[in-house]
């Protein structure tokens, strides 16, 4: 067993399971680079989530239902009272409701106690496939890839209408593109339809187009069809959170204009929907045709050429949207911004700026060719310096822990507890940022207990009297155990105590 | 060289293990009575819709499509005075301004122009005049002004632990648990392995047993605004504490609201009582302990004056702060109101900023936790000075 091949599995991995680390340790970049190829097959897990069709449709079936519901509960569905307010996405649920506990304080009817009924299954699913996936894999490099990408083009469950939308997503637009072009995933994830729900896009519509001008051309709207819009025009958040979030990086030299101009020019990027009829109504009545969920809609697309950083885009259609697109994958600022996020991720908070740059250079020469961007990574003298100085995000941790450990079994209430306690519930950032990826932010006095308290649990329904912690702690973290650690798992007065000393220990916790 | 706050905490970590229960009187308590809250509304809450300026004459064709009837109708605004008004959800920080605890400080922004949640929260949260300026928050950096034992005097009720609250002054971190407590011997064991191997880990380790001694029963179960509201009872009970924390931090995401904003479904007027609801929990919780407590309530900026495509507000600028508590002088809005008419806004688009919320945090920090001019300036430092607001904390 070698420094290198624990280095390979837990900086660009998920941990080792039994037996990887004196497997990889003879090549472990080898081994690390043969996972940069595109994905034969779905992993199992993730082969009966459910359709993005069904996605996009179902938490609007349910709204409809509800709005019945609460009207025979004495409610008025439209000016909703407090207590019956949706929770604010499955963080706040992961809580309390797995637990029975009640999200009110009475018993009566709830929307928010409605709203954790209808989808925390659905949700506790689809992490757990996630889960199962990335525990099973014998390519964990390339999940950890997926899950970056998840975390960088962020489709988010915490706005409760999307609640059900991000694995679908993860699943078509990230896990195809991962080792293919930054281009292709680009363009992807701007067409997907849960992105444009998510960041609003699918409704914004330019002030002068067909629909802009006579609001009146769109179906006319139901009584109190409370989700859609009862105005037209533009909304910014999607132009700019793709300048902000995902391409250029903030602060690279774009303005406002830049930002509304762009925003005019992905007008019309929406849901398929028959013409003039917005496609919440769709949504609402279970309508969604399964096919093109992308629809280019002239009728809602601002007319006319706009200007985004200088240069005139004067197409007519969906092709000035995606000739902007494919100027802002190209530029100097993307290949910089996505080389910096990347080598954050693996290397250390502070990434080493030589290593970043040759990165970038290699994206732009590559045409962003990601494999190649990450074959860099691999290859550079960085990846396998000895110092951990990452500290493992709370759904590394967990994965990480579970690998390790293969009699551990995880049912999906435990799992969403315990990355609920932790503070990372995944497919929930709290944002169109995703995630932090910086010790400082996971490593407080909080996130250092709950890890413990959740080992120790976790050690307890594993530890058998023959278990041997002292020869697992050898078997996956190798050369990289401490003397202190070794001794401390040694000494412990139980297999599960020592156990739980391993899965805590700072070995385990940094990579 | 280990560092005082490091033995500090190796001592403590052992010895809180067997003394969960007994008071915490080992350790010397701060020097101050005064505790501040601050509570981070994260994603840009809508100033407008908070503390709609109903009065402004160009209010209506402003917010045309957004705002709100006006004090006595029917689900209208609550009345403070002939300009202003609170959002209908505020019922309790309008009895809190009645009462003379609530300051509304409207048209007011931290010095960030630009439009990123992410920038403009960092900004609000280092405290500099830039996103990134500082790699530490200003709340640790008033803490570090104070004098104290080496033990933590900060809290965020929270399992990230936010800029704001990171520096060299020890803090602690924490929220509710729905697992079961490891037993002792193991806590012993694991607090001496990381004291061999990893000082970070050990000092977190050690704070978070501090914590669980402190919080032990609060919150956990409930969802939604009950769990914010917990979180603030969670808060008040380190902040009366014997020895306890004096100053906690809490944040409340969910204010990015680009659409819908006055609809049914939206998460804005839940957002808000929400938001009132946990003010209530703090004041319940800290019972006698309010008198001596300031809350500052604050977001990274405003969001735009007129309505978006989409029945919402976009990104914006200036929009309203809050200081409450039974420690604060209050009443009253502070406003030096820019108007509404177009040639009024910010690029034509958001409330112009009036006010610095810096000449507010820091005539808190002044007036109510003692700190002066170096240390002030050591907790915002700046360009130009910050003239520090007077008469924010009552005689």
């Amino acid at each position: 067993m070698t420094i290198q091949g624990v280095i390979a599995a837990n900086r660009f991995g998920l941990g080792a399971k039994p037996g990887d680390v004196a497997k990889i340790s003879g090549d472990p970049k080898t081994w690390l680079l043969a996972q940069l190829t595109a994905e034969r097959d779905l992993p199992a897990p993730l082969r009966s989530l459910p359709s993005t069709v069904d996605d996009m449709s179902a938490f609007f079936k349910w709204v409809r239902q509800i709005a019945v519901e609460a009207k025979s509960h004495g409610m008025d569905p439209y000016h909703l009272k407090p207590q019956g307010a949706p929770a604010a996405g499955m963080g706040g649920m992961a809580g309390g409701a797995m637990t029975g506990g009640a999200s009110g304080s009475d018993t009566g009817f709830s929307i928010e106690r409605e709203y954790v009924k209808a989808f925390l299954p659905r949700y506790a699913v689809a992490v757990k496939a996630r889960f199962d996936t990335a525990v099973a894999t014998n390519r964990p490099f390339f999940e950890r890839l997926v899950h970056f990408w998840t975390n960088h083009f962020v489709v988010s469950g915490a706005k409760p209408g999307a609640i059900t939308m991000p694995p679908s997503f993860e699943r078509d637009v990230i896990r195809p593109n991962v080792t293919g072009r930054f281009i292709d995933m680009l363009m992807a994830s701007s067409k997907h339809p849960a992105m444009l729900f998510y960041l609003d896009n699918f409704h914004s519509i330019g002030p002068n187009s067909k629909v802009g001008k006579d609001p009146s051309l769109r179906a006319p709207k139901q009584q109190q069809d409370f989700a859609i819009p009862q105005v037209v025009g533009l909304n910014e958040n999607l132009a700019r959170e793709i300048m902000e979030l995902q391409t250029l990086g903030v602060r690279s030299g774009y303005t406002q204009t830049d930002v509304t101009n762009f925003a005019r020019v992905i007008t019309g990027w929406t849901i398929a929907a028959p013409p003039r009829v917005p496609p919440l109504k769709l949504m609402l009545e279970g309508r969604l045709n399964a096919k093109g969920l992308f629809e280019f809609d002239d009728e809602e697309h601002e007319p006319g050429p706009q200007t985004i950083m200088g240069k005139v885009y004067a197409q007519t259609g969906v092709d000035q949207g995606e000739a902007v697109l494919q100027d802002l994958a190209r530029h100097p600022k993307t290949a910089q911004f996505i080389s910096t996020k990347l080598a954050r991720h693996f290397i250390a908070d502070d990434p080493p700026p030589g290593l970043v740059e040759r990165m970038a250079n290699v994206f732009l020469a590559s045409d962003g060719d990601l494999a190649k961007v990450c074959a860099e990574l691999v290859n550079s003298a960085e990846a396998f310096d000895t110092d951990a100085r990452k500290f493992k995000t709370p759904e590394e941790y967990v994965i990480s822990a579970a690998r390790a450990l293969p009699a551990l079994q995880v049912d999906p209430g435990s799992l969403l507890r315990a990355y609920g306690s932790m503070g990372q519930t995944p497919y929930n950032p709290p944002g169109p940022n995703g995630w932090p990826d910086v010790e400082a932010e996971w490593l407080g006095a909080d996130a250092v207990w709950k890890r413990f308290e959740w080992a120790n649990q976790a050690a307890q329904t594993v530890a058998s009297a023959t278990m041997n912690p002292e020869q697992l702690a050898q078997d996956v973290l190798g050369p990289s155990l401490s003397k202190s650690t070794e001794q401390a798992i040694t000494r412990a007065e139980s297999p599960a105590q020592g156990l739980t000393l391993l899965l805590a220990s700072a070995e385990f916790q940094r990579r | 060289m280990v560092s005082r706050r490091n033995a500090l905490g190796l001592i403590g970590a052992g010895f809180a293990v067997g003394a969960v229960n007994l008071p915490r009187i080992a350790f010397a308590a701060a020097d101050t009575n005064k505790r501040l809250v601050v509570i981070l509304l994260r994603g840009a809450m809508d100033g407008l819709s908070a503390v709609p300026a109903y009065g402004d004459p160009d209010y209506d064709s402003a917010r045309a499509g957004l705002s709100l009837p006006t004090p006595g109708q029917s689900g209208g605004v609550l009345k403070l005075d002939a300009m202003f008004a609170l959002h209908p959800n505020l019922g309790g920080m309008k009895a809190l301004y009645d009462s003379g605890e609530l300051v509304v400080v409207h048209a007011a922004a931290t010095p960030y122009r630009d439009r990123s949640h992410f920038d403009g929260q960092n900004l609000l949260e280092n405290g500099s005049e830039q996103p990134y300026g500082l790699g530490t928050g200003w709340l640790n950096r008033a803490l570090a002004q104070m004098p104290g034992s080496g033990k933590p005097l900060g809290v965020a009720l929270n399992s990230h632990m936010p800029l704001m609250m990171r520096g060299s002054a020890p803090v602690t971190s924490w929220a509710p648990s729905l697992m079961a407590p490891p037993d002792g011997d193991t806590v012993q064991r694991l607090a001496a392995l990381y004291g061999e191997t990893d000082p970070v880990l050990a000092r977190n380790f050690a704070n978070a047993q501090g914590a669980n001694s402190v919080a032990m029963g609060s919150g956990g179960g409930a969802g939604g605004y009950q769990a914010f509201a917990g979180l603030m009872s969670a808060a008040a009970k380190f902040l009366t504490a014997p020895d306890g924390e004096r100053i906690a931090m809490v944040e409340i995401g969910g204010w990015d609201t680009h659409v819908n904003q006055a609809g049914a479904f939206s998460p804005l007027s839940t957002n808000l009582l929400t938001l009132d609801r946990g003010l209530a929990a703090l004041k319940t919780g800290l019972g006698p302990v309010w008198k001596d407590t300031a809350v500052l309530i604050v977001s990274e900026f405003g969001r735009t004056v007129a309505m978006n495509g989409t029945q919402g507000t976009d990104h914006g600028t200036a929009g309203a702060v809050f200081a409450a508590g039974g420690a604060i002088k209050g009443g009253r809005v502070i406003a030096k109101w820019p108007g509404l008419k177009p040639a009024d806004l910010y690029q034509a688009r958001d409330l112009m900023p009036t006010t610095d919320f810096r000449t507010i945090a820091t005539g808190v920090l002044r007036d109510h936790m003692g700190l002066q001019g170096a240390q002030l300036a050591a907790v915002f430092p700046s360009a130009a000075p910050i003239k520090q607001f007077d008469g924010l904390i009552r005689a």
